[in-house]
């Protein structure tokens, strides 16, 4: 998204490198969801969603009727309609997640990218707002690229992955193809059982040594 | 909060309301219908008309100029800097503006619209300097900003002392300039004020167009940028604005601090998120505060008048306190890092 600088290679968008396109066109392509995110305390969930079309916005202009259906839009698809006049930081851990990819959606870009978004939750959460995140590819042809680190939550989620280890891309592909118990272990030194159920891989690690059950 | 309408409509109303005591209330009170035939019907050999067009109206137009500007200022670097102490008083812009008109006028004698431009770059180096200074400290080490804090304090000790220097080394210019160094709302000051009003009128339009990229920069430059934001571009527009705006109010009655420290603390819980509403409703806020202290400092001792800067230097010394015990003294306390 242009802060973090290259050091190597070039980013392209489509055929097109990143740097030729202007920051507001790349804004209506691309939105970002940073793994922490800061909302100063007195601003609502309506206010925030609204600021994420600021891109289409002339300097003077506001919001559309088109672009106040899309925040109403987006505030209903992660089920926080009710909630546009509340502070933001006044919502649970997993309301103000929602919030977040309720600020994405309404940037209406057709790639999200998402550094972490999970992180910090419940497990309950975590797999509520990635069903989430999983519907928007589905139902809205959204292109979603997301950094995780639970190999679990990857091979529920994801179509495919790309597996780095120190900035070096070790395997990439279809998540069946490159989920595999060499490959997981070459990234991250450890050794895991890798199996299926119910049609998607589970990852469960091999354990150093036997486990003391206390009785 | 409250709808734009009502909070806009309120805030208008009150500074109609204290402008108008400003003008009516004093060691001799003149009735509104006085007043207001002083604006339509000037008679300069009316002894009212003249007390109400030539020493309230100016003082009342410069409060309300002081006020709007540093209220304003702070509301923006309260947001940009996240620091609920922010303020052009606490960040070394007053200061800087104050040393660089005194140095200018003792050294080289410069003439009012000089002062002006004085306090321009004066205000520019104080906020730099302040910078410069806080990023001497380990800034990850510094979650809750109080080295920006320290900074400006300590960058304002250096530069007030130094402007003291100099007060103390002319006797004779140091009459002229004892009242204004300590923040001074007053009708001789009127005719800076007809010099350099434009300064605040063109940084508060500037601010009012930046308000959306301003408040997504709130959320992290990350976030804003990938909003399509020009974040490096903004804060400093923005920054250049609010030292410009503060600087050519100190050039006109001196360093008046306070306002810009408490402003944006009474306008955030109503106006939200919504920094195109917090800048016009403080710069109302920021007007009615200074109106009020003016009227207060004319009558809290009359005979005598005290400065309108000391009173607010009092004031906010209080307010200081109370917002760091609020924010940094409060176990649990939402310290905005």
């Amino acid at each position: 998204m242009g802060f973090v600088p290259v050091t190597q290679g070039e980013i392209k968008l489509q055929g097109r490198p990143i740097r030729s396109i202007g920051r507001r066109a790349l804004a209506r392509r691309v939105a970002y969801l940073p793994q922490e995110s800061y909302c100063p305390d007195y601003m609502t969930l309506g206010e925030l969603v609204e600021l994420a079309g600021y891109a289409r916005y002339s300097l003077i202009g506001g919001p559309s009727a088109h672009d106040r259906e899309m925040f109403r839009d987006a505030l209903e698809t992660v089920g926080l309609a009710d909630m546009a006049h509340r502070p933001v930081n006044a919502l649970s851990g997993g309301q103000k997640q929602r919030a977040w990819i309720a600020m994405v959606l309404a940037q209406d870009a057709e790639i999200v990218l998402m550094d972490e978004p999970v992180n910090h939750l419940d497990v309950k959460y975590q797999y509520s707002i990635l069903e989430l995140v999983r519907e928007l590819t589905v139902e809205r042809g959204k292109t979603v690229v997301t950094v995780l680190h639970d190999l679990n939550l990857t091979t529920a989620f994801a179509d495919d992955v790309v597996m780095l280890r120190e900035g070096n891309v070790e395997a990439s592909g279809a998540v069946e193809g490159a989920v595999t118990p060499q490959n997981v272990a070459r990234v991250f030194d450890l050794e895991t059982d890798i199996f299926a159920r119910d049609g998607r891989l589970i990852c469960l690690p091999q354990m150093s040594r036997e486990r003391t059950v206390l009785a | 909060m409250i709808a734009r309408g009502a909070l806009t409509a309120a805030a208008v109303l009150l500074l109609a309301v204290s402008f108008f005591a400003n003008l009516s209330v004093g060691t001799i009170t003149i009735p509104w219908t006085d007043i207001v035939s002083a604006f339509f019907r000037f008679d300069p050999d009316n002894y009212g008309h003249y007390v109400v067009f030539y020493q309230r109206l100016p003082r009342a137009l410069i409060a309300i100029y002081v006020g709007a500007t540093m209220a304003i200022g702070g509301v923006v670097l309260q947001d940009l800097t996240r620091n609920p102490l922010a303020s052009p008083s606490t960040l070394g812009i007053n200061a800087g503006a104050t040393v660089f008109v005194i140095a200018g006028v003792f050294l080289f004698d410069l003439s009012v619209p000089a002062q002006g431009m004085a306090a321009l770059a004066g205000g520019v180096a104080g906020f730099l300097g302040c910078l410069a200074v806080a990023r001497m400290a380990d800034q990850s080490r510094d979650p809750r900003g109080l080295a920006l804090i320290l900074s400006g304090a300590l960058v304002s000790m250096l530069l007030v002392s130094i402007a003291n220097a100099f007060l103390l080394s002319d006797p004779t210019r140091r009459t002229d300039f004892l009242g204004w160094v300590t923040g001074n709302i007053n009708h001789v000051y009127a005719d800076r004020l007809a010099l350099f009003w434009w300064i605040g009128v063109i940084a508060f339009a500037t601010l009012l167009l930046l308000a959306r990229p301003l408040a997504l920069i709130t959320l992290g430059p990350e976030k804003a940028a990938s909003a399509g934001v020009n974040v490096s571009m903004v804060s400093r527009l923005a920054l250049t604005a609010v030292m410009l705006a503060a600087a050519s109010a100190v050039a006109i009655c001196g360093p008046v601090g306070f306002v810009g420290l408490v402003v944006p603390h009474i306008v955030r819980p109503l106006a939200g998120g919504r920094i195109g509403l917090a800048l016009p409703a403080g710069g109302l806020v920021g007007g009615i505060i200074c109106l009020l202290a003016d009227l207060a400092a004319r009558m809290a001792f009359a005979p005598y008048v005290l400065h309108t800067g000391l009173l607010m230097d009092l004031i906010g010394g209080l307010i200081f306190a109370l917002i760091v015990k609020r924010y940094y003294l409060t176990p649990g306390a939402g310290v905005r890092s």
